[in-house]
């Protein structure tokens, strides 16, 4: 046995069976109790940040007016880079002396740090290398290398990139030395939090000013249209099928043709021509001359008349069918010379057809001050707007129709329910959805939600027309017929980004305090979630709600359209994150209203930080999953470590990878809407050995396709920044 | 075993009481024997990290004030930690003992002889658990921490004499409750 001599207990215990008992007890070995790592680790936080506070409030002036926030406002005043310095004064010497050891890096405090770069660190006089290096720490566990230049070292994670979504401390301990032998008083520690990881939502109002250059590239100048003669109709435009070539009706009745890319004018009728039309097929043109209806087959030149009565106004089609408008109803052809209506027209007031739709359905017509829309199949009209209203145009699947209101354009469904607006122009809706809006000073595109205006080109661009490949665009300029071509829109927000958009404005009104502009972005359903006795809007207290970031978001069904967010709320005492909470949100859209409302909530409980690796990132695929987490793993704790279970428990087969803070889980299956789990076992280990404080487990569902995905991928991000510039300045701009 | 008690404590305590952001370099070379300590008195691991924590926490907050007698640093963190255990149990009993917690270094002796040793210092053990709690806390101090008896008396805030007293009557209590349990 181990059993020692006491002597102090010589005395204490005289008995011989006492001293025997007395051996005994302290024979015993100390095997260590169960001992958690991370508590350690994670009460030396936070006792290190009581003693920051501490150390804050006893800090004499000079310190506290030095300080780095101090410091950050100051700059942040003077509009200068915020670069925050901690000044540490060797305890014995006087200001100002080359005892004094500044250090500073252009990331303490920063708060969307990018994920690429390494930590500077400056230092105002030249350091011991080798002491300075052993003295740094990074939290989470991080494998760096070294490098400096000049009194600068740079600290760079080996796997060349930071966690997203984290809080950094890198610590400068108070075993650095400078060259001189000099040691750091006191450890100093640099803050930041980096950038999430998905790129930036663009903003929804992307802005490129085209000033002074156009985004409008190959403008040129067709055919003079000719003055609108006294009491007709004026000019109109219509395109090819292809494209390739404009049908004009002057302002003198005279039908023309003319190619897009310039030459010469053909006549196609010399006048009486009130309206023509382009077979959606884009074989045949119909066109309204002296009442009659005239159909030219475009690829035999054959012309074929109808002299319907009442007379015909206005032409169209309903696919291959022509239909045409009168004074009192709308017509379509019945066997070769024969025709029936489709629906009647009001026979009150003073009424006349303005347009048919595209697809032949239904026809504007005005009726006294009244738009209306008549619905050809049912003859039920509907009022657009109020008294007053002037049509302008037609989406190219004639679902929606746009109209003047007050102050602007209107977009509306068949039904009158205005769906957007848009600033006041001359409207041109393409294939391509996008808007242009005409007038006498400039040209811009918008998409049909109205949710960000591009302006074009400035100038003269009245009553523009798009092509039916929806890259040119006809237009007016003086009395002639211009051609140009327009940028594409940038790309529509995917489903996926507007519901983010949603999750986004209700975290930021409860990180500021805002609970009303929270709970308007709530539905009956998710003001129950957050109703007295469930989930709290408002996070008060210390430690503080400091900010979020989505740990994952995925598209989890289409109809409607339904996303999930698993939202992070990190709190924090001072500055340094502490704990976090963990809400998942479903995000559902509105099928009325068309936007994205928080329909469910639910929270799980407080996470405490520092306790080993923490997942900061998921993404969520069909086939694949990739888990980000904060710290350098132990590459071998992985494979079997982060895994994905089916909703019965049992373990789905599948290949994992780690490179670099990043496990990807391959070869997976997951169905869409179906249930699954991630987890993350207390086996994994970062570098430094320290295992996951707990089992991290992340319900996810098998992803549905995002409707809107495809578009967000495929489109042009912006309008290329530098268009060509314009062969043909404009002469009558 | 003893706890750490090296030459450059004092100066560790100095920098503490100064900056509390030094506090940390105290903690690392402490928590161990402390955390060992509150886990042996309260046989349970959430709660031993909750006493740990707020023995560290009023610590830190005390350090300022902390008047260097002389003794062991580890003194006074014993000292927060018996009064923090004490008023977390002044009206409930700590979980039950963990019979692997203390064992024995097997170097030498038979394997039969082991095993009885083993098994009366099991039995032992369990009887200090049902000890008075200053009787335990003493013992605990001096047979498990190794703590020699000034130390324990500021830890336990009483006088060298009255710690010895304690431990004097808890192993009297032990060696009788042991006889009563002998098989006749």
């Amino acid at each position: 046995m181990t059993a020692r001599h006491d002597p102090e207990l010589d005395d204490v215990l005289q008995d011989e069976e006492l001293r025997r008992l007395g051996l005994l007890l302290g024979s015993a070995t100390r095997s260590e109790p169960p001992l958690d790592e991370a508590f350690r680790s994670a009460l030396r936080r936070n006792l290190m940040n009581q003693a920051e506070g501490m150390a804050e409030r006893r800090a004499p002036w000079w310190r506290l007016r030095i300080s780095p926030p101090v410091v950050a406002w100051a700059g942040a005043a003077v509009g200068l880079v915020l670069i925050a310095a901690v000044v540490v004064y060797n305890q014995v010497a006087p200001l100002g002396t080359s005892n004094q050891i500044v250090i500073s890096s252009p990331l303490d405090g920063g708060q969307a740090v990018q994920l690429q770069q390494p930590i500077k660190v400056a230092f105002n006089q030249p350091m011991n290398h080798a002491a300075t290096e052993a003295a740094v720490q990074v939290t989470p566990a991080t494998t760096v290398t070294f490098s400096w230049q000049d009194n600068t070292l740079s600290v760079l994670p080996t796997s060349g990139t930071l966690a997203p979504n984290t809080q950094y401390q890198v610590t400068i301990g108070s075993t650095a030395q400078t060259a001189g032998g000099v040691a750091l008083p006191q450890a100093q520690t640099i803050t930041f939090v980096t950038q999430t990881q998905t790129p930036p939502t663009p903003s929804p109002t992307p802005h490129p000013s085209p000033t002074p250059g156009s985004l409008v590239t190959g403008e040129k100048h067709l055919a003079p249209l000719g003055s609108t003669a006294q009491g007709q109709a004026g000019w109109s435009i219509a395109w090819s099928a292809d494209s390739s070539r404009v049908y004009v009706v002057t302002g003198g009745g005279a039908l023309q043709v003319v190619p897009a890319n310039g030459g010469d004018v053909t006549v196609i009728a010399a006048d009486g021509v009130t309206s023509a039309s382009v077979s959606p097929a884009g074989d045949r043109l119909a066109y309204v001359r002296g009442g009659k209806l005239e159909t030219l087959n475009l690829s035999d030149s054959t012309t074929s008349e109808l002299a319907p009565s009442p007379r015909a106004t206005l032409a169209g089609w309903a696919g291959s069918k022509v239909v045409w408008a009168a004074g009192d109803g709308v017509y379509t052809q019945k066997g070769s010379n024969g025709w029936t209506q489709l629906a009647p027209l009001p026979t009150e007031g003073t009424v006349a057809v303005v347009s048919i739709s595209p697809d032949g359905s239904h026809a504007a017509y005005t009726q006294d001050q009244k738009l209306m829309v008549l619905d050809l199949t049912s003859g039920k009209s509907t009022q657009l707007g109020q008294d007053g209203a002037t049509f302008q145009g037609w989406s190219p699947g004639s679902s929606k129709v746009m109209f003047s209101v007050t102050g602007g354009i209107a977009v509306a469904d068949l039904n009158g329910n205005k769906t957007a607006t848009l600033p006041p122009a001359a409207p041109s809706w393409s294939s391509k959805d996008a808007i242009l809006l005409g007038g006498d000073t400039a040209l811009s595109q918008v998409p049909p939600d109205g949710s960000s205006v591009i302006k074009l080109a400035d100038g003269t661009y009245n009553s523009p027309v798009w092509a039916p490949d929806g890259m040119t665009f006809a237009f007016v300029r003086g009395t002639s017929l211009w051609v140009a071509a327009a940028p594409k829109l940038p790309a529509l927000p995917s489903s996926l980004d507007q519901a983010k958009a949603v999750v986004d404005a209700f975290m930021q009104a409860r990180l500021n305090n805002h609970p009303d502009e929270a709970t308007a972005l709530l539905d009956d359903s998710g003001k129950l979630a957050y109703a007295p006795g469930g989930l709290s809007l408002t996070i008060s207290g210390d430690p503080s709600f400091s900010r979020y970031y989505i740990l994952t978001q995925e598209i989890t069904a289409t109809t409607p359209d339904t996303a999930k967010f698993v939202v992070r709320l990190v709190l924090s005492h001072s500055k340094l994150d502490v704990s976090n909470i963990e809400e998942t949100l479903t995000v559902v859209r509105n099928t009325d209203t068309d936007q994205f409302v928080i329909d469910q909530a639910t929270s799980g409980a407080h996470r405490d930080l520092g306790k080993g690796a923490e997942v900061v990132g998921v993404e969520v695929g069909p086939s694949s999953i990739q888990v980000t987490f904060d710290s350098d793993l132990d590459p071998t704790t992985v494979v079997g470590g982060v895994f994905v279970v089916d909703s019965h428990g049992k373990r789905i087969d599948a290949n994992s990878n780690y490179d670099r803070k990043t496990v990807t889980i391959s070869g997976l299956d997951l169905k869409p809407g179906a249930q699954y789990k991630l987890v993350v076992s207390t086996s994994v280990r970062d570098v430094l050995g320290h295992k996951v404080a707990s089992e991290y487990d992340l319900v996810i569902v098998g992803p549905a396709p995002d409707s809107h995905e495809s578009v967000a991928r495929q489109g042009t991000p912006s309008p290329s920044p530098s268009p060509s510039p314009s062969p043909n300045p404009s002469p009558g701009g | 075993m003893s706890y750490p008690s090296r030459d450059d404590e004092p100066e560790l305590v100095e920098r503490a009481k100064r900056d509390p952001r030094q506090f940390g370099a105290l903690y690392d070379r402490h928590f161990q024997q402390i955390y060992r300590f509150v886990y042996s008195r309260v046989r349970e691991q959430t709660a031993a990290e909750d006493v740990t924590s707020e023995v560290f926490m009023k610590a830190l907050k005390a350090i300022p004030r902390y008047q260097d007698t002389g003794r062991p640093f580890a003194a006074w963190l014993y000292q927060i930690a018996v009064n923090a255990i004490a008023d977390r149990y002044r009206t409930q009993r700590p979980a039950q003992p963990l019979d692997d917690f203390h064992d024995l270094s097997v170097a030498g002796p038979a394997l039969e002889e082991v095993a009885a040793h083993r098994d009366e210092m099991r039995r032992i053990w369990a009887l200090v658990e049902n000890l008075p709690a200053q009787q335990k806390t003493a013992l605990v101090l001096k047979f498990q921490e190794d703590m020699k008896i000034e130390d324990i008396a500021v830890a336990m805030g009483k006088s060298s004499g009255a710690v010895k007293l304690l431990i004097h009557r808890g192993v009297s209590r032990l060696r009788d409750e042991a006889e009563a349990l002998r098989p006749e």
